[in-house]
């Protein structure tokens, strides 16, 4: 019984890694809280369903939603990240949730604020290892999800692109002597992020088949605990403390009650703030700005 | 005065007092984006004093705002250990857990909300409202501000002159809070019905938003903020979601043009200029 | 002569690097005490032990013959220590009278008397006690400026005027003369000259020699954390140590 349901606090989890990790690549190379990702991780969701609901195929309804995500990366990097550059350090911040804010009512006046369920794309299947039920589709979602983030991180270390990225995140000024372009890696890589995050609410889409205009809110604040608990700026952590906060919402879920999820885990997150502001797993770059 | 017409002005009321319960920390470099949680405890804490303990409605709002700084009074210590985005991150974390309890105490009607039977008038609300922008005036007039700008801008000379940065720090936030506390116990008792769910993120969000709006540099800017945020929308008379699209939109645009806020000491106009100069000596 | 300052086997770690080592020199009361060495040496570090910056990793400080090495740093500008900082660190968006106002919060008499209204009492002795100094060194028309908006060498005199104001018995200046002109440095040595007739003792660390010799008694002399010479001068200046590791490099005389 208590396999179970670590196993579904891990296929919960998996919905948080993918937020998370492009709340850390924001923070890490940035520094950069960005509140506007749970607002393109619910873009995603959205314009997948309303595509799919206007006859799209799933591959042209996923474009598109990516290519909204995309939009709005490109945006966020306009208006909010190359603006603030050297204002104080809440503008960024407040600016972005000026972000989170529009997408959500505008896709509210768009498409309502109702939950609408997003059809099943994969045949329902359940895979039984003994006594523990793993659903096809989370477990989809995990791996696919664990695997963008191998990806990106492999993409960090070994591209042209992630070394620059690195370069970034140790020291801007450096970078910039060295010749790296600042301000065209910071423009793809907030393309990347959007696109990352895009696939994140995708994902989550398929395998919980439930959309709504506050799905950003549910599972993109979750993210940032998950990000905060891993350590900022800590691409693994973020994935670690994605699972970990799975876990404790299963768990809380099991042993207290529906209603108990979000004390457990923003109590965690207060609890972790205050006795290890760093991370269990500590952060990778410093701070410049917030 | 329309009905309309006082829903208005309470609104603006009530706006102006989460705004100051959000400038106030803000003036010390604490961003707080768990305000919501402690007007939920005001309004909580102020609205069980009426029902269950027939408190008469003007102590009970006090009470309210008590309880807030007590509790921020409270978790303020551990949490100023934290700085910066930490901070905001621990604030906004500490909301969501408060509303998180509200929605599962279920003396206070837990999920269902709460009614709360006493009603005041509009005129106390407006009343309160002018009191606390009263008073951070005569603050503002004070020493105290300008201790608030030091620790806010340079904390570690501020120490160096002899400031406690931790208490400036946590009284701060827990003034901060208690303001917020009355503002939560007044809309409670003008309203009549309180529900958890309505002291979210979204709540506290909004209040960070439009004081940064008006801008912290000057005492009036929260006001201004509020006053802007509640009062444009209703000119235009659209529906609540055009109202926050165009609301958020002028956030983005105005963050972007104008970072400082609408009302700023007067060094707006040659901001790049010092700019310029700080950043060529001290290089 | 008593000792206004004492050091002794002050040593100072970061992570393993020996920044300061076993440093002991005195300041007696009432003189002016130069700290000059190479870049690196470790001098801004001293002043930042002195102010309580950073806790000792061994040694003590002590003042007036009190060891304050345990004592919070907020708590040391009431001990007489005051300092400016290299990088003028005075608040930009503030004015020069607010940024004068934080540096007398020593002089607070009850700690509830910060609830005052403060705006309206025009002549407050703090105000006063501002703008005293502020036309003594010829600046106030800056008074009620943003600190922002004022040129160098205004922000390094208010930088100056706001450590002056709490009365310190000790100032510890960090470069005063740095990127001032040499009228502006004559100007400098002008008011450091008063506040010494005033009886404040000073500890400077600064880089033009011309400056030292014309206002300090004693130089000390460090290197990579240690103290290699101190002394007069004079004496200083023809010490072999010193002239290979500073003066050769530097010749500054």
């Amino acid at each position: 019984m208590i396999s179970q349901q670590i196993v579904n606090g891990f296929m919960l989890g998996g919905v948080y890694v993918m937020i998370a990790v492009a709340f850390t690549l924001a923070i890490g190379v940035l520094n950069f809280l960005n509140f506007s990702i749970p607002g393109i991780f619910m873009i995603a969701g959205m314009v997948s369903w309303a595509a799919l609901r206007g006859g799209q195929h799933w591959p042209i309804a996923f474009g598109i939603a990516l290519a909204a995500s995309a939009a709005v990366g490109v945006a966020v990097y306009l208006l909010t990240y190359r603006p603030s550059s050297d204002s104080d350090p809440e503008v960024p911040l407040v600016s972005s949730l000026g972000f989170l804010v529009l997408l959500e009512n505008l896709i509210i006046l768009w498409l309502g604020s109702d939950q609408q369920s997003f059809p099943a794309l994969i045949v329902d299947f359940n895979w039984r290892f003994g006594s523990i039920i793993i659903g096809g589709a989370q477990l989809l979602s995990l791996v696919l999800s664990l695997a963008f983030v191998i990806a990106l991180s492999l993409s960090l270390r070994f591209t042209n692109l992630g070394r620059q990225v690195r370069a970034i995140a140790e020291n801007r000024r450096t970078a910039t002597i060295l010749g790296v372009n600042v301000g065209s890696v910071v423009s793809r890589l907030f393309v990347l992020s959007a696109l990352f995050t895009g696939i994140g609410g995708i994902l989550f889409a398929i395998s919980y088949l439930q959309v709504s205009s506050s799905m950003g809110e549910s599972i993109g604040f979750k993210g940032i605990s998950a990000m905060i608990i891993g350590g900022m700026g800590n691409i693994w952590g973020a994935v670690a403390g994605g699972l970990l906060i799975g876990l404790v919402e299963i768990l809380s879920t099991q042993f207290l009650g529906a209603d108990f999820v979000n004390i457990s885990v923003y109590g965690l997150l207060l609890a972790l703030l205050i006795a290890k502001p760093e991370g269990l797993f500590g952060p990778v770059a410093a701070r410049e700005k917030l | 005065m329309s009905g309309y017409q006082t829903g208005i002005i309470v609104l603006l009321a009530l706006n102006t007092i989460a705004a100051y319960g959000v400038y106030l920390p803000m003036s010390a470099g604490q961003l707080n984006l768990g305000i919501a949680g402690f007007m939920a405890i005001g309004a909580y804490a102020a609205a069980y004093l009426t029902n269950a303990c027939g408190w008469p409605p003007s102590a009970a709002i006090g009470a309210g705002g008590a309880t807030a700084a007590i509790l921020a009074f409270a978790v303020a210590m551990p949490m100023l250990r934290t700085q910066g985005i930490y901070l905001s991150l621990a604030t906004f974390a500490l909301g969501q857990v408060i509303s998180a309890i509200f929605l599962n105490l279920d003396i206070v009607g837990g999920a269902a909300g709460y009614p709360v039977a006493t009603h005041i008038e509009a005129s106390v609300v407006v009343s309160a409202a002018t009191l606390v922008v009263s008073l951070v005036w005569l603050m503002s007039t004070t020493r105290l501000t300008v201790y608030f700008a030091a620790v806010k801008n340079d904390p570690l000379v501020a120490d160096l002159l002899g400031l406690n940065v931790k208490a400036l720090g946590v009284a701060a936030l827990t003034v901060g809070a208690g303001i917020a506390g009355v503002g939560g116990a007044l809309y409670a008792h003008y309203f009549n019905y309180i529900e958890a769910q309505y002291f979210g993120v979204m709540l506290s969000t909004y209040t960070v938003l439009y004081v940064l709006l008006g801008g912290t540099q000057s005492v009036w800017g929260p006001l201004v903020g509020a006053a802007i945020f509640t009062l444009v929308p209703e000119a235009l008379r659209s529906s609540s979601q055009w109202r926050y699209a165009i609301f958020a939109l002028f956030i983005i645009v105005f963050m972007a043009l104008r970072p400082q806020g609408l009302l700023t000491r007067g060094l707006s106009r040659q901001r790049t200029q010092a700019r310029a100069q700080s950043g060529s000596t001290n290089s | 002569m008593t000792m206004l300052l004492s050091i002794q086997s002050l040593s100072k770690t970061f992570g393993g690097l020996e920044v300061v080592r076993d440093l002991s020199f005195d300041v007696p009361d009432g003189t002016a005490t130069a700290l000059i060495g190479p870049n690196g040496a470790g001098k801004t570090t001293v002043f930042n032990l002195i102010s309580g910056v950073y806790p000792v990793t061994s040694g003590s400080i002590r003042m007036c013959g009190v060891d304050i090495v345990d004592l919070p740093s907020r708590h040391r500008i009431g001990r007489g220590i005051a300092r400016s900082f290299q990088n003028i660190r005075l608040i930009p968006r503030l004015s020069v009278i607010d940024n004068l106002l934080i540096g007398q919060h020593v002089k607070l008499k009850r700690p509830l008397d910060v609830l005052r209204p403060f705006r309206f009492a025009r002549d407050h002795e703090w105000i006063r006690a501002a703008k005293a100094e502020l036309s003594a060194f010829g600046l106030s028309q800056y008074a009620d400026e943003p600190v922002g908006l004022l040129p160098y060498g205004v922000r390094k005199r208010v930088d100056l005027i706001r450590a002056i104001l709490s009365s310190p018995s000790l100032l510890m200046l960090d470069e005063p003369a740095a990127g001032l002109n040499a009228s502006e440095t004559r100007e400098l040595h002008r008011h450091l000259d008063i506040l010494r007739e005033r009886g404040t003792t000073l500890l400077i660390i600064e880089h033009d020699m011309h400056f030292i010799r014309s206002i300090c008694e004693q130089i000390v002399v460090l290197n990579f954390g240690c103290k290699i010479a101190e002394g007069p001068f004079d004496q200083v200046r023809t010490d072999q140590q010193v002239r290979e590791a500073y003066l050769g490099t530097e010749r500054a005389t």
